[in-house]
């Protein structure tokens, strides 16, 4: 919002193709050196002239694969993720540039470690050579040590959401246990590149060592720790404050209950492509461990490529998964309690470094926040919103302002995830829903929350979200108007008639004003439970409005005033019955 | 009016900004080396093996050897220091940036793809050279050709982030991300003028290679200086006027900024221009052959000075420009000198590891 939004479908989806591709490289890279410095040793220890044969054929793959592929899609992420999320991008390096150029120093010696120790096979003595390998996979692995940090803190900023320190940032609650999963990652993925490129091997019975080893030192070990790391690792995000359960539609952030979440096909809270995510990555890991297996104990020596394929794909998806679930654990957040993904901040909690007043009479106040966002509204926030045409501004011309008000508002509020028709898709999700209706989902998409669940304020210290039956989307910022405006746009997106469209007006009946509002995008006509009273009477009703989570737990309670209560129940028991198909009751 | 520019994070600056300045020159000084022989070295390398194929030129084969051997090292060296660079930018001026690269997002995502294929042509024509034949004269020529679009992209990205008012109108007419600054009567001499710098500096390294070769190989030498002359003269001779052509084609309001009152600023393009055209005609002189280990040194050191120059003169456009479109820097500063010192002493030992393994590797007999 503060940038322009790279208007295409499903940018998210750039940055997954290129993450999930790069890290299944750059882990290697940092297991691979270690796999290359240790084999090469053994091999020159055991005077094993096919063994340092393959060494050093794996180490020309190797600097192929990860010095040029690696290594640039690893800049492509940093491209991506500045197109997409620019405002991310900027916070995130003005925060961790520090980060980024000690992350530098190791990333340059790598680079040379990886060239020398390739180019040096045949000029270096063996103890030069193990020395600059030794040196590759040190600044290999202090490297991740490093960005490490920068990404645990986009789910769990820890302390430096009050102090904004670099080490706060930095040595954040999730970095150890994620510096082990991923170490131990990079250590699996050396034994199975090993594994793959061994397949090639005429030699049955050096395939037969080589493949062996792999899978009993290297891969085996990493389908033992990553399991655990990974129950430590969603245990710490969810003390830190990640809505895990909620995430995957859990009854806790227990294992067991998060599998029969997973297992369980139960969509109907949660993330759905979370939930599908870790489905995937429990399969292929298991697939992955049970081929391992099989392929040490009963073909080592005759496997080919076609079973290794199968490993690595394997472990492609199991990776990818895993690094899939680990960003929709982040949502709506793209820096975790600081900045949703469509480039909306909330406000900094007190005792948080605030701009100084040169800044502030340099910059002005911060225009971004929810809080800011919500009184001056994004239309006339953002220098990136297209501007009305003249002819738009008649009063008159209601559906024609819905047209590109609405238009760009979905474009700078929601086209950071949601498509029209694609990924995400907005249109299935707002089919035969009024503009009413729409704009009372809209208003509590979510709200800020404590620790403890209870209602507070935007600059609340480590703030959570409360969201509309558990969907992890942002809140609604903007006017009023702006609200209206949008949901109007998503009613004519699921059919409504442009032509009907009129600015809402106040309505006579206060309840069927409360009804449209908060009830009858799942309650009306066209909702998934339509409304039966069943022939209750208004007082009845008024009874049960007190009690809606108790009814149905993914109904929110009533929250207006008892004049609203009354109303609605009035409205409600006046309503007709609706064919005897099923319904809310 | 909403202003066009993107306000700042409110989060402190980590570092005064003459430190961050500093280091941008600093590693964008050793981004430029590498790239202007990538970029530079490409092309007189493809020339001098389609010459070298024909017979009869073996000191063109051979040098077009040395170059195609080269060529996956220097391109690592250009993307690795070309990080540290864009790191610092993006702290100085990723407000102008990243504006600009949404607006010509596809394009700029394409250098990752361009840069993949360039770098993986060149290490197939490294390891295959023998047995590539004319295929290996096309990989050249595709290096090359890659080397320079990937060079006009970025021209595209810095030259259009200048303009934070005009990139809100490009982006409001289509925000797909398919847009160029090709319009921008600056963009073409300032790529002309960056093409032809890198092939003078290419010139200069062919002369280097030529006097550090001169004691195992001294035909080869002799003919290395008079071969890298040629290029790194003609070059600058021909740059003087696309330089002008650039300086005419900035906007006005820049050129009377940039000429009228800022005399450090007009300081430094002469001096770039008396330094480059001094290195070019020291090289010359190598070439005649007299005292040629000498003349190439001081060519180089004058060379590489007025490189310099350019470079402060090119970011003395940059800030200009900026100033003139309201760019304000940020003025909150909370430096996080923990880090820094951490990254300073890692600096140092970074350095001298690569150091002690490159050593190691050159002077190691096999």
């Amino acid at each position: 919002m503060n940038y322009p939004v790279w208007d295409i479908p499903a940018s998210g989806l750039l940055i997954a193709f290129i993450a999930i591709v790069h890290v299944f490289v750059s882990h290697f890279a940092v297991g691979g050196g270690l796999y290359l410095v240790l084999t090469e040793r053994k091999a020159r220890r055991g005077g094993d002239g096919p063994l340092l044969g393959f060494v050093q054929r794996l180490s020309r793959f190797f600097i192929l694969l990860t010095l040029v592929f690696g290594a640039i899609t690893g800049v492509g992420i940093w491209f991506t993720i500045g197109l997409v999320h620019p405002a991310a991008t900027s916070s995130l390096i003005n925060t961790f540039v520090w980060g980024w150029a000690i992350e530098w120093t190791f990333f340059l010696v790598e680079i040379a470690a990886a060239m020398v120790y390739y180019y040096g096979w045949e000029r270096l003595p063996a103890r030069t050579h193990l020395a600059v390998g030794w040196i590759y996979v040190a600044s290999a692995w202090l490297s991740l040590v490093v960005i490490n940090g920068i990404l645990t803190f986009m789910l769990t900023p820890g302390a430096w959401i009050t102090t904004r320190g670099f080490w706060d940032g930095i040595l954040n609650d999730t970095y150890w246990p994620a510096l082990v999963a991923r170490t131990f990652v990079a250590i699996g993925l050396a034994g199975l590149y090993a594994i793959w490129t061994a397949a090639w091997l005429k030699d049955a019975g050096l395939k037969a060592r080589i493949a062996r080893d792999a899978a009993w030192r290297w891969v085996l070990p990493m389908a033992v720790a990553i399991p655990l790391s990974l129950v430590w690792y969603l245990a710490v995000a969810a003390r830190a404050g990640v809505p895990v359960a909620e995430i995957f539609g859990a009854g806790d952030a227990g294992v067991p209950a998060l599998i029969s979440a997973v297992f369980g096909g139960a969509l109907a809270t949660g993330y759905p492509l979370a939930q599908r995510a870790a489905w995937w990555v429990v399969v292929t890991a298991v697939a992955l461990t049970v081929l391992t297996l099989v392929l040490t104990l009963r073909r080592s020596r005759r496997y080919g490529t076609p079973l290794a394929s199968a490993l690595m794909i394997l472990g492609l998806v199991a990776m990818g998964g895993s690094e899939w679930v680990r960003e929709d654990l982040r949502k709506p957040w793209v820096l975790g309690q600081y900045l949703f993904v469509n480039g909306v901040r909330v406000p900094p909690p007190d005792g948080a470094p605030a701009p100084p007043a040169e800044f502030v009479a340099r910059f002005g106040a911060d225009r971004f926040s929810v809080n800011a966002l919500n009184t001056a509204g994004v239309l006339k926030t953002s220098a990136w919103v297209r501007p009305v045409p003249e002819d738009l501004l008649s009063p008159a011309d209601y559906p024609a302002r819905v047209a590109h008000q609405g238009r760009e508002l979905f474009r700078t509020l929601c086209a950071a995830c949601h498509t029209t028709d694609g990924y995400l898709a907005i249109r299935p999700l707002v089919r035969g829903k009024g503009p009413d209706a729409l704009g009372g989902v809209i208003a509590r998409l979510a709200a800020p929350v404590d620790a403890a669940g209870a209602a507070a304020a935007w600059n609340t210290p480590h703030v959570q979200l409360k969201t509309w039956r558990g969907r992890r989307m942002p809140p609604f910022v903007g006017t009023d108007e702006e609200r209206q405006l949008l949901a109007a746009y998503l009613a004519v997106l699921g059919g409504a008639n442009p032509a009907a469209l009129a600015p809402p007006a106040p309505a006579s009946d206060a309840g069927k004003a409360y009804f449209d509002a908060n009830c009858a995008a799942c309650h009306g006509p066209e909702g998934l439970a339509p409304f039966d009273h069943d022939a209750r009477k208004p007082a009845e009703l008024y009874e049960m409005i007190g009690r809606l989570p108790g009814i149905n737990e993914m109904m929110p309670a009533f929250e207006g005033s008892d004049e609203q209560r009354k109303a609605l129940s009035e409205y409600l028991a006046s309503l007709p019955r609706p064919a005897p198909t099923g319904g809310a009751k | 009016m909403i202003p066009a520019i993107p306000q700042p994070d409110p989060l402190a600056l980590p570092a005064p900004a003459w430190l961050l300045w500093a280091l941008l020159m600093l590693t964008f000084f050793l981004h430029l080396i590498p790239m202007n022989l990538v970029l530079g070295g490409s092309i007189v390398g493809a020339i001098a093996r389609v010459r070298g194929r024909r017979g009869g030129r073996p000191q063109e084969a051979e040098l077009a050897h040395l170059i195609v051997k080269s060529m996956p090292i220097l391109i690592s060296a250009t993307v690795t220091m070309g990080v540290a660079a864009l790191l610092f930018l993006q702290v100085l001026y990723g407000r102008v940036f990243f504006a600009s690269a949404v607006v010509m997002g596809w394009w700029w995502l394409s250098v990752i793809g361009l840069l993949i294929l360039t770098y993986y042509a060149a290490y197939l024509l490294a390891f295959r050279e023998a047995n590539l034949g004319a295929a290996g004269t096309f990989l050249a020529w595709l290096v090359a050709a890659v080397a320079g679009l990937i060079a006009l992209i970025y021209g595209n990205s810095m030259t259009m982030m200048l303009k934070p008012r005009e990139l809100v109108a490009r982006y409001a007419a289509d925000g797909g991300g398919g847009q160029l600054n090709l319009l921008d009567p600056a963009l073409f001499p300032r790529h002309l003028h960056m093409v032809l710098g890198a092939i003078a500096v290419s010139g200069l390294a062919v002369a280097v290679v030529g006097v550090a070769r001169r004691k195992q190989h001294a035909a080869f030498a002799e003919w290395a200086v008079r071969y890298g002359a040629f290029y790194c003269g003609l070059a600058t001779s021909i740059n003087i006027f696309a330089g002008l052509w650039w300086l005419a084609a900035l906007p006005r309001d820049v050129l009377l900024q940039f000429m009228g009152h800022d005399m450090a600023a007009i300081g430094m393009l002469l001096a770039g221009i008396l330094l480059t055209m001094t290195g070019a005609g020291l090289l010359v002189l190598a070439a005649t052959g007299r005292r040629a280990a000498l003349a190439v040194t001081g060519s180089a050191t004058t060379l590489l000075a007025g490189v310099v120059m350019m470079l402060l003169t090119r970011d003395t456009i940059r800030r200009v420009s900026l100033d003139l479109a309201g760019f304000q820097t940020v003025n909150w500063v909370a430096p996080q000198w923990g880090p820094i010192a951490i990254f300073g002493m890692l600096l140092v030992g970074a350095v001298a590891t690569v150091l002690w393994m490159t050593r190691a590797l050159a002077s190691a007999r096999g």
